[in-house]
């Protein structure tokens, strides 16, 4: 009886040791090990902070992943060689502690930082860099990253220099080029290797990976996944970063990804306190929360205007071979630069910011607004509103106006055409009825179509049956270069008029020449002038009517310490392991 | 019997039916799963086919019918494209906490309104009766969806209830009885929309049953001899008023798996729903198949059960099969 | 008929010359824009002020006050009264469809509005909007219980009548009908649909789709009739006399199977008017700036809307009381 009672006993303790153990402490810093310093960083350790997410990750594997939410989980777990830090917009070392760029601006060499272990212990060197890129670059394995490495039709070479050393020789220069580095994860070889030898990389880390199968640089790792519910991230101990008392990083014991769905849901949740940061609120939900300021202890972020656009779109396209007769007609009148100004004159911006983004937006003349500090034009003008320039561009132009004040065209036809847009975007379905009544104004009638998102898509990108779209692009980074594909009239992105094996017009060609220049111009002024006079072409022609961008509203539990939200994406945590909670010591049941 | 044997090839033909019907369907909805990708100026369009053709979806449909099928068979329903698992796991797993939900709904919802039909109609116009009539109309009456939205309002502002998922972030931490605690409160808002929902319908319906069998000749001639209205009832009337609501407990076990979708939606229940509905709008093509053939699969078997039932507990309707063979 | 039977007829009736006349009794037009004033709420009414009562209540103009952090609120213009006046000139519109005229039930003068229900997010009348949605919406529930009836009628009274094999593969049908993914098929056909729709052909497709996914119960109840009935006596002597199938389905069957009928159709006409809601949360239904309850609704679906401006939510109210009194009317017409 004696023997049992204290075998449970111990057993008992053991497993209330385990309870207690289940919590990561970091490691302390060791001599040979590289650490970035955060010279600015502090906090103190301890509690768990939870997320809310629009959906389920779809995996944990950086190479394939595409949807947002599993590349916001995924960025937690994972290290960069140059990370871009979202709150100054500019590269930083990250695994990469220094490098070198030749005088052609060909080649990069990056010294990586010593001593620096995955989240399962192991070492990491070049060896993985080379490796991660091999991945990355591999046609097998169809990543949507490739795309990113290959410059002009040609693969970035990676070769290994030494143990620490890597050199990246581009096909040609490339403005920015460390900006690219963001987001390319490195992988462990020691585990996954085989699975790529093998063939089967795709299948690796989804979302039942156990947690002993995957490891990162990233300031967390995997602690479990509840399919449909949660994904519980928790302290990476051997996190390359100290803050500026050289206490490791990251302070959390825990992040919580909670699958919420909607973001009313997600408000909803966030006010009875099961979350503890929302990123990305619609300004009513913002005013929402700004009024129960007073009952629930939060910390509210209005960043100001976001890198995106939001535009009309016409179809340019050339619809030579498809059956498309009736927007083919149309096309005459959206070809006619005046009939777009006229248009851009009579859409009624200060409305749309107000009422679409409750006054939490900005009217947008261009591609580049305010938000982007670095590279936006200020010469471009920002004509007020005014029906009256309108009719007299219409007028200009050949169209009038019958006794029941419908436009017509120069052969007397009605002017009548429709506006798709995604029905699960309620902002953007707001803004064309906004416009819908606009150009009421100016006699067109105007239908507006709302379409699921993926067969919007497939109208604008595919089957080009449409007459006019209104969507959104950017917001991805501040630089040009992501936006290569939208200008360029080869672009796949040329949304107005896709698959162009020339310039359709003067403009275009000078535009594609201006984005190409830049592309390659390594001094941040003349690349300036450059984008400035691209910005200006673009302002003028209105290959896209511009309408206004919102402003990025982020909110916090009071609790959350060293909330900093960004304009640039992941709005909220790309700090996460800064993040730390505020409040009574009991709650930090951690080292300090 | 041979009519149990005639109603389950109709089942196996319709499930064929349902199959071929759903590829046809997807065919139909313009854009695939990698549309998502276009709107990324990053990435090429090379990229985007070469992926589309590695999931196999620029076949032509037959191609891809035929294959799913020989596949189907071997009960192995093909990958997620979004996840990079095999489909079946994945539903049986989100079924499980559907069918938790919807299970513990069908129980609440027959208890509640068998005897609050039957007692409506045997107090017919009384004050039990007209409430009954009238509460179940105006429930009815009201959207779904807007029940769901309203009820989930008033439980986030007054904080009456946890939101969303199954459990609590501190679920493991909890006593057994914390954690079963834990679960109920959970399970609470999404099962009190779906009950006030279904027993308005299904009050109204065995109320009508009954109300129809008293109505009979034969009930009027067992009152008038003055047998007690109890064994009146009990012998008499609900036998006969049982097989209409036999017919509706079918209609609710065929709607086991795909009945509850928008209250698991709105209420965040991690069930079959919301993975079946972001399947749906992301294209994410085998897992809406594989997922829509699991539904309709209960569906059937809800309506072959409930026609098996009424086989063995109504005699008229033996005497009929029999006939007809 | 009960005098309850008739009572509920009249309301029905009455709601329904409501929204025929919607634009007579609507003070505004559905689609005009008032962008200074979204969500403005529902004006109030006042019968007294500095010099008395007043028979004739009156309103104030609204105005919007921004406050620097916060959305806005409204306050009344205490300068100014404005008499509600009856049998007003306002905005133009169609009487039925035919005659052009701008006569008004009620209505004050520029520059107050009178707001019964309030504005929506364009600044919009809600209570003209939910006058002119409902004549939509009640219209697709009416003409989609029609056409469901009419499939599931003629379909369910040849299945029920002809039996056999006829009978097993159309409940085979409905059984496969009541199976589908309808969701992937509602996205597929409005994808397909030609972009240049207008509002009334949308209306009839829409309806066409709802009655049509809608015929497979009511054909299972015409059919449960139709067997019952195919072996009753007058049915069998008739054809002993010789009278064709056709004669005896029309004349003897079908008129069975019709009261039964009519009590579904004040079933589902609510039920397909709340189908119409559900589509639009899809948007799926009628667009913009044509009104119908279900896409006055789905504005709501944003939470912090539902919270703050809850007088949007009366198309709900609307639909409910419709749903009720239709309700009623399917109770006294299966016990009358």
């Amino acid at each position: 009886m004696k023997r049992i009672t204290g075998l449970t006993l111990l057993s008992v303790c053991l497993l209330v040791g385990a309870c207690f153990a289940a919590k990561v402490n970091p490691d302390s810093p060791k001599p040979g090990e590289e650490l970035a310093r955060m010279a600015d960083v502090s906090g103190r350790y301890g509690g768990h902070l939870s997320v809310g997410e629009r959906s389920e990750p779809k995996t944990l594997n950086p190479v394939t992943a595409t949807d947002a939410v599993s590349r916001e989980v995924i960025g937690r777990l994972m290290g960069d060689l140059i990370e871009i830090n979202r709150s100054s917009q500019q590269t930083e070392p990250a695994l990469a502690k220094s490098w070198k760029i030749s005088s052609d601006g060909r080649t990069f060499t990056l010294q990586l930082r010593k001593g620096i272990r995955f989240s399962d212990g192991l070492p990491f060197d070049a060896d993985d860099v080379v490796f991660s890129f091999g991945v990355y670059m591999d046609e097998a394995v169809d990543s949507p990253q490739r795309d990113l490495l290959i410059i002009d039709g040609k693969p970035i070479a990676v070769t290994k220099v030494d143990q620490y050393t890597v050199r990246f020789v581009l096909p040609r220069p490339y403005a920015a080029a460390e900006r690219l580095f963001d987001g390319l994860a490195m992988l462990p070889k020691h585990l996954l290797e085989k699975p790529y030898r093998e063939g089967h990389f795709a299948q690796s880390w989804s979302l039942n990976v156990r947690a002993s199968e995957i490891a990162g640089l990233g300031p967390f790792r995997l602690k479990e996944y509840v399919p449909g519910q949660r994904i519980v991230v928790e302290r990476n101990p051997f996190y390359w970063k100290v803050d500026s008392e050289n206490q490791r990083l990251p302070y959390l014991d825990e992040l919580v990804f909670l699958f919420v769905g909607t973001e009313d849901a997600q408000v909803m949740r966030f006010e009875a306190g099961e979350t503890d940061i929302i990123s990305r609120l619609s300004a009513e939900n913002y005013n929402l929360l700004a009024r129960e300021k007073a009952r629930i202890a939060l910390q509210l972020a209005d960043m100001g205007p976001s890198l995106e656009y939001n535009f009309l779109l016409f179809n340019l396209n050339d619809l030579g071979g498809k059956k498309l007769d009736e927007v083919a007609g149309k096309q005459a009148w959206f070809r006619d630069l005046k009939f777009r100004m006229a248009i851009s004159a009579a859409v009624d911006r200060e409305s749309i910011v107000s009422l679409v983004y409750g006054a939490r937006g900005t009217a947008l003349w261009g591609n580049v607004g305010p938000g982007n500090k670095l590279w936006i034009n200020q010469a471009i003008p920002h004509p007020a509103r005014s029906i009256e320039r309108a009719r007299e561009l219409l007028k200009s132009a050949g169209y009038g106006w019958n006794s029941a004040g419908e436009l017509l065209d120069a052969r007397g036809q009605l002017v009548e055409f429709s506006i798709i847009t995604s029905s699960s975007n309620s902002q953007r379905m707001k803004m064309a009825t906004l416009i819908q009544d606009d150009l009421a104004h100016l006699g067109m009638q105007v239908h507006i179509v709302p379409l699921e998102f993926r067969a919007m898509i497939d109208r604008v990108f595919q089957s080009f049956n449409y007459d006019a779209a209104i969507m959104a692009l950017g917001g991805g980074d501040a630089d040009p270069n992501p936006e290569m594909n939208v200008w360029a009239y080869s672009g796949t992105s040329h949304l107005w008029h896709l698959g162009e094996t020339k310039p359709a017009t003067d403009w275009e060609r000078e535009l594609d020449q201006l984005m190409q220049q830049q592309m390659v111009t390594l001094d941040y002024a003349r690349r300036k002038k450059l984008y400035d006079r691209a910005q200006q072409l673009i302002a003028e022609n209105l290959p896209f009517i511009f309408l206004g961008t919102p402003n990025i509203l982020a909110s916090a539990n009071s609790r959350v310490g060293n909330f900093h939200p960004a304009v640039l994406d992941p709005y909220t945590l790309w700090n996460a392991d800064e993040l730390y909670v505020r409040g009574p010591a009991q709650e930090n049941a951690g080292i300090r | 019997m041979s009519y149990i044997a005639r109603r389950l090839a109709r089942a196996v033909l319709l499930l064929i039916g349902v199959s071929a019907l759903c590829f046809l369907f997807t065919e139909m909805a313009p854009g695939t799963f990698f549309d998502e990708m276009r709107m990324n100026p990053q990435i090429s369009p090379e990229t985007i086919s070469a992926l589309r053709a590695r999931y196999g979806l620029n076949q032509p449909l037959l191609v891809r019918y035929g294959r799913w099928v020989k596949s189907a068979l071997h009960s192995d329903l093909g990958y997620s494209i979004a996840y990079n698992v095999p489909v079946a796991p994945l539903l049986w797993s989100r079924a499980e906490n559907t069918l938790v939900l919807t299970i513990t709904t069908l129980l609440l919802t027959w208890l509640i309104s068998v005897p609050l039909g039957v007692w409506a109609a045997s107090r017919r116009g009384g004050l039990l009766d007209r409430s009954v009539t009238l509460l179940s109309s105006f429930l009815i009456s009201v959207p779904e969806l807007v029940i769901a939205i309203g009820l989930l309002a008033a439980v986030v502002r007054w904080r009456i209830l946890p939101v969303g998922g199954m459990r609590s972030a501190d679920f493991e931490d909890l006593s057994t009885s914390g954690k079963l605690q834990d679960f109920l409160l959970h399970l609470a808002l999404p099962a009190v929309i779906l009950v006030l929902c279904e027993t308005a319908v299904i009050v109204r319906h065995v109320r009508a049953s009954v109300l129809e069998v008293l109505d009979a000749p034969y009930v009027q001639a067992a009152c008038g001899f003055g047998i007690k209205s109890g064994r009146v009832l009990f012998r008499h009337v609900l036998p006969v008023a049982a097989n209409p609501a036999i017919s509706l407990l079918g209609f609710s076990l065929a709607g086991l798996l795909s009945g509850s979708m928008m209250v698991e939606v709105v209420c965040g229940w991690p069930g079959l729903g919301p993975l079946m509905l972001e399947a749906t709008l992301s294209r994410d093509l085998y897992l809406v198949i594989g997922g829509i053939m699991f539904s309709s699969l209960f569906t059937l078997g809800g309506g072959l059960i409930a026609d098996i039932m009424l086989l063995a507990l109504d005699p008229r309707i033996r005497r009929e099969a029999a006939d007809a063979q | 008929m009960h005098s309850r039977t008739a009572i509920l007829v009249a309301a029905l009736a009455g709601l329904h010359v409501i929204l025929l006349f919607a634009g007579f009794v609507a003070p505004y037009d559905p689609a005009t824009q008032d962008r200074e004033l979204p969500y403005a709420p529902p004006t109030r009414l006042h019968f007294e002020d500095a010099s008395g009562f007043h028979l004739r209540p009156f309103v104030y103009a609204s105005m919007r006050v921004l406050d620097g952090d916060q959305a806005g609120s409204y306050q009344e213009d205490q300068t100014h009264a404005f008499p509600v006046q009856f049998l007003l000139h306002g905005s133009s519109y169609k009487l039925l469809g035919l005659h052009e005229t701008t006569l008004h039930l009620f209505g004050v003068v520029e520059p107050a509005r009178i707001l019964v229900l309030g504005t929506d997010g364009y600044g919009r009348d809600e209570f003209s909007r939910v006058l002119f949605g409902g004549q939509i919406s009640v219209a697709a529930g009416i003409t989609a219980t029609f056409i469901a009836l009419l499939a599931g009628g003629i379909l369910g009274s040849v299945a029920g009548y002809y039996g056999r094999w006829i009978d097993e593969s159309l409940m085979g049908v409905t059984e496969l009908f009541l199976s589908l993914p309808w969701l992937y098929f509602l996205l597929g056909v409005r994808a397909f649909l030609p972009l240049h729709l207008s509002a009334l052909h949308t209306f009839f497709l829409l309806t066409g789709v709802i009655g049509l996914i809608g015929w497979a119960r009511p054909a299972r109840l015409v059919r449960g009739i139709v067997l019952s009935s195919r072996n009753r006596n007058y049915v069998l002597a008739a054809r002993g006399f010789g009278a064709s199938d056709f004669y005896i389905l029309w004349r003897h069957v079908i008129p069975e199977a019709f009261g039964v009928l009519l009590t579904q159709a004040a079933l589902l006409v609510p039920q397909y008017i709340a189908a119409e809601v559900t589509l639009s949360f899809f948007g799926l239904g009628v667009s913009e700036p044509v009104p119908s309850w279900g896409n006055m609704l789905s504005a709501l679906e944003q939470y912090s809307v539902l919270v703050a401006y809850g007088w949007l939510l009366a198309p709900a109210g609307a639909l409910i009381i419709t749903s009720v009194l239709y309700g009623y009317l399917a109770d006294a017409l299966h016990s009358g």
